[in-house]
């Protein structure tokens, strides 16, 4: 339907939606953007509900097997709004990505704030035309993407924990210790430093190893992986490791068997969040 | 803190995803603004410092406004999911995360 050429009565549809609640009455501006959250294949034409970025209704333009699943709002990126509402934004973007992936099964998330303008021929318009002129390209991302998920996987470490364990691990860290007690006091102190700084180099060597094992682990079990920087999270634990992964659910299986072994070793412990839809990989 | 016994991703798995992530459309279809770098910055300035907040008990507030959305509608779908749906992968195998690290054992 050429919404662009109802000018007022653009206001006037958005009213109707049965909402019932009163609709902002403004320039015929309003609502000639189109806010694209994220496009699916094979898609349908249809209508979401009002699960959108200020509780915009969510619909979708059907471009042969492509759509686009998107909300009418203003020709403007949300910006200025504080942290509560950039969180509410935030969440309610995520909330139509992952409905729209738990119902086609492939997704390519757009970036936030991505408003198609009216232009001349109207946004919806433009968006189809877009659509057209990039099908062969994106048919090729919903073909790398299809049937896969996003999980992040962090690594903690709780340096106490896995400090203890190496000093208990290693015969000769206990005959220093002993030795070190008997000790008179300055020698006691310069022999206990190198004592710290042993266990020190072990427990980095550990962490180095675990490393390793954890990327070389993901990047045979995922299709595609990505660094993330780590995050702090205080309390004695460190995010040594922030990774983002495209996986398969074969290779999910894979993964979650793989992952329960490097977060059984002491003072290490593994984070799994997901499966989420392919943010990090389109 | 609860163990997360299941893979749940909590606002600060979604903020970077969300603002910094997905496709753009490189073409003059879309709304740019001569500040476009500049909204960015406003949203991210907007979110300052909550990363660092985020103690994992910090955020409960949201976190739990996110289970509770999940919860709701798993009541209505008659199904049980984690935070952010399942996507077809199905319940995932218990994982020992986390709880090691918190409950400081051993």
């Amino acid at each position: 339907m050429a919404r662009h050429l109802l000018g007022a009565l653009d206001v006037v549809q958005e009213s109707r939606d049965g909402s019932g609640r009163a609709v902002r009455v403004g320039a015929a501006a309003e609502a000639t953007g189109r806010y694209v959250y994220c496009l699916a294949s094979p898609g349908e034409a249809v209508d979401l509900g009002e699960i959108g970025i200020e509780e915009r209704r969510v619909y979708t333009i059907l471009q042969g097997d492509l759509c686009a699943v998107v909300h009418g709002g203003p020709p403007q990126p949300y910006s200025t709004g504080g942290r509560e509402m950039t969180i509410a934004w935030v969440v309610a973007h995520h909330r139509v990505v992952d409905a729209a992936w738990k119902r086609w099964g492939a997704v390519i998330p757009m970036a936030f704030n991505t408003i198609v303008a009216p232009g001349e021929k109207g946004a919806e318009e433009n968006l189809r035309e877009w659509l057209e002129r990039e099908r062969a390209s994106l048919r090729g991302r919903f073909r790398a993407l299809a049937g896969k998920a996003e999980y992040a996987v962090q690594l903690f470490l709780d340096v106490a924990l896995l400090t203890r364990e190496v000093a208990a691990a290693s015969p000769e860290t206990k005959k220093l210790e002993e030795t070190i007690a008997g000790m008179p006091r300055g020698l006691a102190y310069m022999e206990r430093r190198r004592l710290e700084n042993l266990l020190k180099r072990e427990t980095e060597t550990r962490v180095e190893a675990h490393c390793t094992e954890l990327y070389s682990t993901l990047s045979r079990c995922a299709d595609g992986v990505r660094v993330e920087k780590t995050k702090q999270s205080g309390e004695g634990t460190a995010m040594l490791m922030n990774l983002s992964c495209l996986v398969s659910p074969e290779g999910y299986l894979r993964l979650a068997a793989e992952l329960d072994r490097v977060g059984e070793a002491q003072g290490f412990a593994v984070r799994l969040v997901g499966p989420l839809p392919p943010y990090s990989f389109c | 803190m609860e163990p997360l016994g299941r893979p749940q991703a909590t606002l600060v798995d979604l903020l970077d995803r969300v603002l910094d992530r997905g496709l753009v459309i490189d073409a003059d279809i879309v709304i740019t603004l001569a500040g476009v770098p500049l909204v960015g910055l406003n949203l991210r300035a907007a979110l300052a410092g909550m990363e660092t907040m985020v103690q994992y008990g910090l955020m409960r507030e949201w976190d739990r406004t996110l289970r509770v959305e999940a919860r709701t509608k798993a009541a209505a779908e008659g199904g049980s999911v984690g935070i952010l749906g399942s996507g077809g992968h199905g319940a995932p195998p218990q994982s020992r995360v986390l709880s090691a690290v918190v409950t400081r054992q051993g």
